[in-house]
């Protein structure tokens, strides 16, 4: 299987344009035979994957136009292959939970274009490549939310694809001019990022790179301040689309800070980190309070979502293996926690018709199965030991310990005003007397909900309990990246901050 | 031997599981049954390794990798030293007379199985916290208990939240929250401790980090004395971090005996002693003195709620805390063995004490009120017994368990010279006396204050009755059976703390002025309460008691400080901020370039005429420019 | 002596009748008299030029122009035919089927 990579792309838009002719009754059921198919393709992806190898595996290389040094490059390594399955996971999860009714053949051929450019995204290695699935990735979601949203669509559709389009133009400038550096120094054109790896470039050009590649990325993620389209994207999205949104197309910035701009912008990422850290503290401190005053239940893990993205962030440019290990890891563990969490919300949204907390409470007398499995992502989300949650947060402020004690105690908050905004949410609820009437006979969980859930439940604590099969590949990569920045870094300083932060004792 | 620790370690997990799997279907007594044996194999087994470490030393096993990342490995890893072997035994003991205790008392309740779960998953948890041989193993157990504190206390999860002038703890599922957000606010400081750890010494054990003391820096070995301290105050409700404890009686009342009482709150005890080359370490020898002086301002400070409260559950909570405090004020003078020795026989009278209380519940059908009750003797003679004992115990009179755990911090506070320490604690033991009769002279003698409400008390079954036998009998022999053997047990692991010969001279002394006070307090008590309830308008008004009463203000103080500015400055952030300046200043831009297209459309007239304008205006305007640029540049 | 200058001046006022002529009137057929008037302006100015250099290259672009201008004119004045037989008017108030 020389060319697994491109059957794992390529496969779900096949199957997507062969979905115009299927049945529009069976479409569904199309759609899920199509992304167990995938999954199970991803799954023999980490089976025949060496976990002990640092570097990129399964490589393709096809040059499209030779002249500018464009190719069809595809590779994979401990950092994206998780991310890829969870992609895969997260596709078939959601299609076999989804809810609707209407235009449901639409809505599976959506679903597998996105799940194309999703996995498309983690695999590419060349720049074109990767910009093309990350700007395609929003055409799909535009019409997810577009078309299947809520009341006020069209403004959140519209905000989500021009906000992120913005950024991501930015990002594309940085690239010409970065491979224009590249022709500048070798004589020949590249896109291909391990080649740009190779660029050393000086200070100056580095920041103002950054900076373009920041843009693109961090509202993506979203970063304070650029964070206000996910709200509504969230809000108006209808649940496949959040569970998607929130489980892999958010991590699409973060891993492009991993893969761009800290290997090939040492020392500006270094020299970046404070003001980096300061927005990502803002980002858990912050969006955590304005999650807690949400009525909206949906709302609410939509700003926690922010404000765990801001621990990966922070994980990321802790620089040392603890951290940015504890960030890949903890990426997935918030892509498959908040991917079920919105499933949850849906849940609640099919019987009920309504977001709003004040409509709920005393659920758990009525829907106990309904109760256990988002107490379980509940505990998941504030980081208990023995779930996922806990791992990659517990290394992401352990690494991000040695590069600023004080910073880290801001964000430890989250342990604190995490558990206060979950633990609201679940009180008003679950708990307390049945209030509303209409609550008194909801169904609980029907099998198909169960289905998608219960995996997601074993997965929760599998990876909280053994982790070791998904975070040694991730933490052989990052070790590997870690050494390369450090062998890359030109100025002093960075090379210092790399290794002291990376030192294991102070002695 | 170490499939010993297995089974003591994961019995009570197969229990808990299994009655998770009976969850969410109508009481089947077999989830009871099946747990209770499994935690009695879990004792039979803790008590087996006992006798193993008596003999043979330590047991230590690494069961497999759990975290590997970086340079940081974390395992599985167990140790049954002595500390560890007492603590499970104190453990399982009470969580097996608890588990039997409660298939009689939840028999009517709906969750009889779900109970029974999460029981035993606290257990499992508290076992995981005492066992493990590293810092992050113990933060799995301390996080575990959490939960099931959390998953307890808000058992009764329907209750309504009412106003804290008809229950101080406004609701379970409140309550619940509260305790785990104040146990997480503690949690913080754990963490930064072991992050501390870890980057100073790469690993997370505690063998590898005791071995570094020795070469490690005054200020840090301060810094991590302090951060783990923090996070001992939050499980053990140290001032200021106390609150939560009495509002956690909203759980059922095996929950309280259990979890509130015995095993969970003395979590931070544990912690400390296990610590113990830190905190006897001469660099953090203030801080080990702030422990003592705070453990000792918590014992008075509790015992002084517990006289006046008229709940018989908080009273007994606040109780619970006040002993809390002479245990701290022990390991802080570094009498660790001491401190151990209190809380073992603590944890037995203690439990047997909330028992009690259940079944005096259970009889009053969830009355608390003591002030309610009185003449109960009469119907429930065994309990009357128990709860005397316990009482008894508790008040640390001679021979009960109470008094050679009491006296002797007493004597070391005398040893260490500290003698604030010993006046405050004695002081104590006076109003713990007092309080602690005060409670069983109105609930079980004097005038049937019952009968007005209609209730007809009934004693518990007889099975109940024998399952907490073992607690009373414990209660009343550990003291004197077990004193010497434990004290040389443990200094195998815990430094040998001797009194000094000059005390040991006068201790006669001092054990005669603690019994004569805690004496007074039960005479005291009878007197003013012992031939029914007599209410003082006067007393009852003053300041002294409300402030007592209301708990210092303290809730409120917190409300008004904590609670209720977080939720208006989360409101103000999302109203004002968020919505009004983010997101604006994002929708101002994109308005101004819709804006600007909107003006500028004015200009497509459609007349040739005026785009030929245009065009001029601008070809001169690109001259100008251009000239000018050529003039000037 | 006339100079180079002269020319000059000549095809500039002429290109400044042109382009008022392009700014004020409403006729579209006046419009187009006064784009040729400009492009004779730069005819003139081609040619002068041109003879005083010695070069021929301006004389070439003269005609090149001149060729164009026919051209477009042949199109041109097809076009206003067509525009006037379906409106009925040259005016360019009138005509403003482009406004947006």
């Amino acid at each position: 299987m020389d060319h697994i990579l491109t059957i794992l792309v390529f496969f779900p838009a096949f199957a997507g344009l062969l979905g115009f002719v299927v049945d529009k009754g069976s479409a569904r059921a199309y759609g899920i035979a199509v992304a167990t198919i995938e999954l199970f393709i991803a799954l023999w992806l980490w089976m025949s994957f060496d976990g002990s190898n640092g570097g990129m595996q399964f490589v393709e290389m096809l040059p499209l136009v030779p002249d500018f040094g464009i190719s069809y490059y595809l590779g994979v390594d401990g950092i994206s292959l998780f991310i890829v399955i969870m992609a895969a996971l997260m596709t078939l999860v959601g299609m076999i939970s989804m809810s609707i009714e209407k235009d449901v053949k639409n809505m599976i051929i959506s679903l597998l274009f996105l799940e194309m450019t999703m996995v498309g995204v983690f695999v590419a290695l060349d720049a074109i490549v990767f910009y093309l699935f990350w700007e395609l990735s929003l055409v799909p979601m535009l019409y997810i939310i577009g078309a299947w949203g809520g009341p006020r669509r069209v403004y959140a559709a519209v905000k989500f694809f021009l906000y992120t389009f913005l950024g991501s133009l930015i990002m594309l400038v940085g690239m010409l001019f970065l491979a224009y550096l590249y022709h500048d120094v070798t004589g020949t054109w590249s896109f291909a990022i391990t080649d740009w790896y190779a660029l050393v470039l000086p200070m100056e050009y580095q920041v103002w790179l950054f900076i373009a590649f920041f843009m693109g990325f961090a509202i993506k993620v979203p970063m304070f301040p650029f964070h206000t389209w996910l709200p509504y994207a969230h809000g108006q999205a209808p649940t496949i689309g959040s569970v998607i949104l929130a489980a892999v197309l958010l991590k699409m910035g973060t891993y492009g800070f991993v893969r761009f701009s800290l290997p090939i912008f040492p020392d500006a990422s270094v020299m970046m980190i404070t003001p980096i850290a300061i927005l990502s503290l803002i980002m858990v401190v912050y969006t955590a309070m304005v999650a807690y005053a949400q009525k909206d239940i949906k709302q609410v893990i939509a700003y926690s979502s922010v404000s765990h993205m801001g621990i990966i962030m922070l994980g990321v440019f802790a620089m040392n293996a603890e951290g940015i290990s504890g960030s890949i890891f903890l990426m997935l563990s918030h892509g498959i926690v908040s991917g079920a969490l919105f499933m949850l919300v849906g849940v609640i949204y099919d019987r009920l018709h309504t977001k709003e907390l004040d409509n709920f409470g005393g659920l758990a007398a009525v829907m106990p199965k309904y109760a256990t499995i988002f107490g379980i992502m509940l505990m998941a989300s504030v980081g208990l030991p023995l779930t996922i949650g806990f791992v990659g947060e517990f290394l992401v402020l352990l690494g991000f310990y040695k590069v600023s004690p004080m910073m880290t105690i801001v964000a430890g908050l989250t342990i604190i005003i995490g558990a206060i905004y979950m633990l609201s949410i679940y009180k008003r609820t679950f708990f307390g007397p049945i209030t509303h009437d209409e609550n008194k006979k909801l169904k609980d969980l029907n099998s198909k909900e169960i289905v998608s859930l219960v995996p997601l439940v074993m997965i929760v604590i599998w990876l909280g309990i053994y982790p070791k099969p998904v975070l040694e590949p991730i933490d052989n990569s990052v070790k590997a990246l870690v050494s390369f920045m450090e062998k890359k870094a030109q100025t002093q300083e960075a090379k210092d901050i790399i290794v002291s932060t990376n030192a294991g004792e102070d002695k | 031997m170490e499939s010993l620790v297995y089974v003591a370690l994961f019995a009570p997990l197969v229990g808990s599981l299994f009655a998770a799997l009976f969850g969410m279907s109508p009481k089947n007594l077999i989830t009871g049954i099946a747990t209770s044996a499994l935690l009695f194999i879990s004792w039979v087994a803790s008590v087996l390794l006992l006798i193993h470490v008596v003999g043979n030393g330590a047991v230590s096993t690494t069961l497999m990798d759990w975290i590997g990342a970086g340079d940081l490995l974390i395992q599985f890893g167990f140790q049954v030293d002595a500390v560890t072997a007492v603590m499970m035994v104190v453990v399982t003991t009470v969580s097996t007379v608890v588990h039997v205790y409660s298939i009689g008392y939840m028999d009517h309740d709906k969750g009889f199985n779900r109970f029974f779960s999460y029981l035993s998953a606290f257990v499992f948890s508290m076992l995981v916290l005492v066992m493990s041989d590293n810092f992050a193993g113990l933060f799995i157990g301390w996080e575990g208990v959490g939960v099931c504190s959390w998953l307890l206390i808000g058992f009764w999860y329907h209750k309504e939240d009412v106003s804290t002038d008809i229950n101080p703890s406004i609701s379970p599922s409140w309550a619940a929250n509260e305790a785990f957000i104040m146990n997480r606010i503690a949690d913080l400081g754990m963490l930064i401790g072991i992050f501390l750890i870890y980057w100073n010494t790469g690993s997370l054990t505690y063998d590898t980090f005791f071995a570094s003391i020795p070469t490690m820096d005054a200020q840090l070995l301060v810094a991590i004395a302090v951060a783990l301290f923090i996070g001992a105050m939050g499980k053990s409700a140290q001032f200021p971090l106390h609150t939560w404890l009495a509002d956690a009686m909203e759980g059922p009342t095996p929950v309280s005996a259990l979890i509130h009482a015995a095993t969970m709150v003395t979590a931070g005890v544990y912690l400390v002693i296990r610590a113990n080359p830190l905190y006897s370490h001469e660099a953090v020898e203030g801080v080990s003195l702030f422990i003592a002086y705070l453990g000792t301002f918590v014992a008075m400070f509790a015992a002084t709620m517990a006289l006046v409260n008229r709940d018989l559950k908080r009273i007994i909570a606040y109780s619970t805390l006040s002993q809390l405090g002479y245990m701290f004020a022990a390991a802080g003078l570094g009498a660790y063995w001491v401190a151990l020795f209190h809380l073992a026989a603590h944890a037995f009278f203690k439990a047997l004490l909330f028992l009690g209380a259940g079944n005096v519940m259970h009889a009053m059908h969830d009355e608390l009120d003591i002030f309610k009750m009185g003449g109960l003797s009469k119907v429930m003679k065994w309990t009357y017994i128990y709860m005397g004992l316990a009482s008894l115990a508790l008040a640390g009179i001679f021979p009960l368990a109470g008094f050679y755990s009491k006296d002797t911090i007493l004597e070391v506070a005398i040893n260490e010279d500290t003698y604030l320490i010993w006046f405050a604690l004695w002081v104590t033991a006076g109003l713990t006396a007092f309080y602690s009769f005060r409670q069983v002279f109105l609930t079980f003698s004097g005038n049937e204050r019952y009968k007005e409400l209609g209730h007809r008390p009934h004693e518990m079954p007889n099975y109940v009755l024998i399952a907490m036998a073992p607690l009373a009998i414990l209660a009343v022999i550990f003291g004197f059976v077990f004193m010497d053997s434990f004290q040389a047990f443990t200094s195998t692991v815990l430094p040998a703390y001797e009194m000094s010969h000059a005390t040991h001279e006068i201790a006669w002394v001092f054990i005669i002025l603690t019994t004569l006070i805690a004496l007074s307090g039960i005479f005291y008590a009878y007197k003013k309460y012992g031939a029914g309830l007599i209410r003082d308008e006067k007393v009852e008004s003053s300041f002294v008691y409300k402030l007592l009463s209301n708990q210092y203000y303290i809730p409120k103080f917190y409300d008004s400080m904590f609670t209720k500015p977080y939720r208006e400055i989360s409101d103000m952030l999302w109203k004002r901020v968020d919505l009004k300046i983010v997101d604006a200043i994002v929708d101002a831009i994109a308005k101004f370039i819709y804006f600007s297209g909107d003006k500028s459309r004015a200009m497509q007239t459609g007349n040739l005429s005026h785009y030929l304008n245009w065009m001029a205006a601008g070809v001169l305007l690109v001259a100008v420019i251009v000239s000018l640029s050529a003039v000037l540049g | 002596m006339i100079e180079l200058s002269h020319y000059l001046v000549v095809s500039g006022i002429l290109f400044s009748i042109g382009v008022v002529g392009v700014l004020r009137r409403k006729n579209l057929l006046m419009l187009f008299f006064a784009t040729e008037i400009m492009l004779n302006a730069a005819n003139i100015a081609f040619a002068a030029v041109s003879s005083y250099y010695g070069d021929l290259s301006g004389q070439m672009f003269a005609f090149f122009i001149i060729a164009v201008a026919a051209s477009e004119v042949a199109v041109g004045l097809g076009l206003l035919i067509v525009l006037y037989k379906k409106q009925g008017t040259l005016d360019l108030d009138d005509l403003a089927v482009m406004k947006g």
